[in-house]
């Protein structure tokens, strides 16, 4: 998918509005190798925001974003996604094998049910995360960890070369966890890249090769442990945003300066 | 005995019943229609905009008024077309209402069901002011009443409807998607704008051919109550869109026949009874979901902690 | 006109406009506690209350019936709950199950018992307004339509029931979370909320039937929040416009020979289409206006600045330089008006910026590599990438905002392309020189 010398994904003075107000300002953002990525801010830092206007689920404003140098709709196929557990009613008619199985679709396209072929790749999936043998549990039935690891072996069914998962370890116990993380560090092994937006910064020093630190805007990016200093994070998680609130009410509010 | 001479026989009985050909044909109609209704308000209930079939029934008011003062005519053909296109463009004004006004989407969908049936009522209430040959009878259509359907009436009825159900089964496993997780959906590259307005225009069309069996007013319970009810029998999607379908079917016919039994009795009314009956049964009955299952459950679960 | 006719018009629009009044003044607590479709479910499922109330001996718009209504409104709302908390569903499914079920009940009751009840399957959906005026009581010598009566006595009630618990109501309506932490008693002002609802629902019905009661109840207050802001405000709004639709529409069914419950709606909804195109923030029209404004300032001020940077670029900010061209039409209107205003002079194909002009322009600048300075420093950004953004920014940030950036930077201190920051206008230091 590397189309010569172009990164990845590619963020291009992305800037992201929810109505009129902006929400990211201005990201740069180049992402060169297969590695495990970690997107970590504050808070309403904008984080599953950035990823979102990735998957163009959010209006971008100004800006693009790029994968090996193609927009999105080009290469829908080989960008897989793991949204956040909240955004789904686990109370649907459907067990665990329906919604691995909806990582086939994109695949099988309009008018084809899954086949034999999708069914076998979807219980491999299962197996990699470590469901095989709750297939036909109904989603509702499954704890925290569980679901979560059922949206993952979704997004694995999905065979792309890109991950994007949304806060994946929120709310799941340890165990799942480092199963979840074990997953990820062989994908990334196998040479996928994998952009995690993640919460806990211990545990991002710990698993991640490259980190980005987000708070409205991208205030620094690179490997792990140039990026995560005493500086950056000062200027993350206690840093000037009010004039970037104040300015984003202003464009919000149509130009009206004073 | 012969397959001729035993349907001659049934014939004879059926008609003894007072069961004619033509009320057979109709009640295969309203059969049809109520199993389409169960089967696509089963998805929008999974989609969870029960209530979006609510504003473009009332809409459809002013399409049948409207048709009927265009075009003179009165066969139920012409006068669906008519609520067909103000069902949709109801909607429409939904969708408007939503995107470019400050007003919240439940007081928007408040005003197109109030406005729109307002506005069918002043013009349903001009034509039967003036006495207009031919207006009299277009109230049927506010609460429902099968008593004027031709068979071939109710053969197009079913035609449509049977034509929604297949829409429904080729696009299936898109309209699940976007229904569970449309963020994934989008993401992975489904239209999900172009399949909700898809469902929409579904939801228009039963909406439509649910008038004569139950009426504007009321048609909406045709899509929202089975569903409802065919939820509480199973963890099976697959399960419960075909059980959807049969209380919608049994819902319908059911509402129809009893209203039969008296003359002048609008349909609609019984057709929700009836529907509100099973669904009833189901909350209460149904094995895991039901009422008395959960009671029981929970007693056990009393006692078992014990052990 | 007979005075005949004329008292039974005015008899008929007082008791729409009544009856208008205490639906817009419910309405408005139930638009702004998103329960819009909650009264549209209570208008539907009083009707069995009602048809109880009257086969229990009661007459239309007696105590009995608002009784009845009030009971069937707890019940659907009961019920709607129930279903949740037993079987986990949804609000509005659960609604959308209550209420058509209780008013199909309602329909057949009445066709059950019509001899003994006197009710109208017409009345329940077109409602018996212009029969009002027909059936009237003797009052200190004047003979007043009974609806009226009824409708007065339902105001009273509706209008001082929300008197007493306004400002509860409000709090409610704003933050229920916050009010009940208050010790605000949530749950009984809800339902004294659907209690009041119900009793004004049954007064519409009358009037206008169940379905449209709707309208009546949402429409005013959602075309006053589209016109005016503070609560009480909203509330004299809805109420103004309920009544006036109410008139109107009573007039324009006469004159147009139709139902007057459908005109009165017709006419609401005319009122909150106004509302929408023409109200003075929010409304469309206001919308494209300031839309507009904000296209022509941008357009100037981008033509201000490129001409002083071409100035800058020049060796000396004051000087002539030859006239750029405008990128689009908007900026060649913008260059004509620029000039025609004294800002910019022009003579044999150079420009030169007036004092005024360059003022303007130094704005734009300094807010320009304000911005730049202020991205480089806290953003991670490569200095070429500073441009863009600053592009539309320089057009939003606000002296204050200036002066906050300029606080953080160090004396004479030059934006990330070396260039020096042109300082605020009016500042004593005048005029910058060139670099």
């Amino acid at each position: 998918m590397n189309a010569g010398q172009q990164p990845l994904v590619e963020f291009h003075d992305v800037t992201v509005a929810y109505g009129r107000r902006p929400v990211l300002w201005n990201i740069d953002l180049a992402i060169a190798e297969p590695c495990l990525f970690g997107v970590i801010g504050p808070n309403g830092a904008g984080k599953s925001t950035l990823l979102k206007a990735a998957l163009g689920l959010v209006p971008v404003v100004g800006g693009f974003v790029r994968f090996g140098g193609l927009p999105l709709r080009q290469v829908r196929g080989r960008v897989g996604y793991v949204p956040q557990r909240e955004s789904v009613d686990w109370d649907f008619p459907v067990n665990v094998m329906d919604v691995v199985l909806m990582g086939t679709y994109g695949r099988l396209g309009w008018l084809r049910w899954p086949g034999r072929r999708e069914r076998a790749v979807a219980a491999e999936c299962l197996e990699r995360v470590g469901l095989a043998d709750l297939a036909h549990r109904q989603i509702g039935r499954l704890s925290g960890g569980q679901q979560q690891r059922v949206f993952l072996a979704r997004a694995l069914a999905q065979e792309a070369d890109i991950y994007l998962l949304d806060e994946p370890m929120a709310g799941v116990d340890v165990r799942s966890q480092e199963q979840i993380f074990g997953v990820l560090a062989a994908l990334r092994d196998a040479g996928r890249l994998v952009i995690v937006v993640h919460h806990d910064l211990r545990t991002a020093a710990e698993w991640f090769d490259q980190v980005a630190l987000i708070d409205r805007r991208l205030v620094a990016a690179g490997p792990t442990a140039a990026v995560l200093t005493t500086d950056n994070l000062q200027k993350t998680y206690a840093g000037e945003i009010e004039l970037l609130e104040q300015l984003g009410q202003a464009v919000a509010d149509r130009g009206r300066t004073e | 005995m012969t397959l001729a001479t035993f349907g001659q026989s049934a014939l004879i009985a059926m008609a003894g019943l007072g069961l004619t050909h033509n009320t057979l044909v109709v009640l295969g109609g309203v059969a049809a229609v109520g199993c389409g209704a169960g089967v696509v308000g089963s998805l929008t209930l999974l989609r969870k905009r029960p209530l979006v079939g609510d504003a473009a029934a009332h809409a459809t008011l002013v399409g049948v008024a409207g048709a009927f003062l265009a075009t003179g005519r009165r066969d139920l053909p012409t006068l669906l077309a008519g609520a067909a296109v103000s069902a949709v463009a109801g909607l429409l004004v939904l969708v408007l209402l939503r995107r470019f006004t400050r007003t919240r989407e439940d007081a928007a969908t408040a005003i197109v069901i109030g406005v729109s049936f307002g506005l069918g009522l002043a013009l349903l209430g001009g034509i039967t002011a003036r006495g207009m040959p031919g207006g009299g009878g277009l109230e049927r259509f506010l609460l429902g009443q099968t008593a004027a359907l031709t068979a071939r009436d109710a053969a197009l009825l079913a035609a449509i409807s049977l034509l929604a159900i297949v829409v429904v089964m080729a696009v299936l496993k898109e309209l699940l998607l976007v229904a569970f997780d449309p963020a994934f959906a989008a993401a992975t590259g489904w239209p999900v704008g172009l399949l909700d307005a898809g469902l929409m225009v579904l939801i228009a069309v039963m909406v439509v051919i649910g008038l004569p069996a139950a009426g504007a007013v009321l048609v909406t319970a045709l899509v929202v109550i089975p569903p409802v009810a065919a939820r509480q029998w199973t963890e099976r999607v697959g399960v419960m869109l075909v059980l959807a379908g049969l209380f919608g079917l049994v819902a319908a016919v059911g509402g129809v026949a009893v209203s039969s039994l008296r003359s002048g009795l609008a349909t609609g009314p019984l057709v929700v009874l009836v529907a509100a009956a099973i669904c009833l049964a189901s909350v209460v009955i149904a094995p895991r979901r039901g009422l008395l299952a959960r009671r029981l459950r929970s007693r056990f679960d009393v006692g078992g902690d014990r052990s | 006109m007979s005075s005949e006719a004329f008292a039974l018009h005015a008899w008929s629009m007082l008791t729409a406009a009544v009856v208008s009044a205490s639906c817009g003044l419910v309405g408005t607590l139930l638009v702004v506690r998103r329960m819009s479709l909650l009264g549209d479910a209570i208008a539907h499922a009083v009707l069995p209350g009602i048809v109880v109330g009257v086969l229990a001996g009661g007459r239309l718009g007696g105590p009995l019936v608002l009784v009845g209504a009030v009971v069937a409104a707890l019940l659907t709302i009961g019920l709607t709950r129930g279903l949740r908390a037993a079987v986990g569903l949804a609000e509005d499914a659960g609604s959308g199950v209550v209420f058509t079920t209780l008013f199909a009940a309602g329909v057949v009751m009445i066709s059950l018992f019509a001899s003994r009840v006197d009710l109208d399957p017409e009345c329940v959906l077109f409602g018996i307004l212009e029969l009002a005026a027909f059936d009237v009581v003797s009052v200190g010598g004047l003979e007043v339509p009974r609806a009226l009566l009824t409708a007065t006595a339902v105001l009273a009630i509706v209008a001082s029931g929300l008197a007493a618990t306004w400002q509860l109501q409000i709090a409610t309506a704003f933050d229920q979370e916050a009010a009940a932490a208050a010790g605000i008693p949530v749950a009984a002002v809800t339902t004294g909320l659907l209690a009041l609802t119900a009793v004004a629902t049954v007064a519409g019905f009358e009037a206008v039937g169940a379905v449209l009661v709707v309208a009546m109840l949402v429409v005013p207050a959602a075309t006053a929040e589209l016109l005016v802001h503070r609560m009480h405000q909203v509330a004299l709004v809805a109420v103004t416009v309920a009544v006036v639709a109410a008139g109107l529409g009573w007039l324009a069914a006469w004159r147009w020979n139709t139902s007057a419950a459908g005109m009165i709606t017709v006419v609401l909804g005319g009122f909150y289409a106004a509302a929408v195109v023409l109200a003075p923030a929010d409304g469309l029209l206001a919308r494209l206006v300031r839309k507009l404004a904000l296209d022509w300032r941008v357009a100037r001020e981008d033509w201000l600045a490129r001409i002083w940077r071409a100035g800058e670029l020049a060796g000396a900010a004051g000087e002539s330089v030859p006239r750029p061209r405008p990128r689009t039409g908007l900026e060649r209107a913008a260059a004509v008006w620029l000039r025609l205003t004294g800002r910019v002079n022009r003579s044999a194909g150079k420009v030169r910026l007036s004092k005024d002009g360059a003022r303007e322009a130094e704005t734009v600048v300094r807010s320009h590599r304000l911005w730049e300075t202020w991205l480089g420093r806290h953003a991670d950004l490569p200095a070429d990438h500073l441009h863009p953004p600053a592009e539309w920014v320089e057009h939003h940030l606000g002296q204050a905002m200036r002066e906050r950036i300029e606080a953080e930077l160090a004396e004479g201190e030059a934006d990330p392309h070396g260039r020096e920051i042109p300082p605020e206008a009016g500042r004593p230091d005048g005029p910058p020189s060139v670099v």
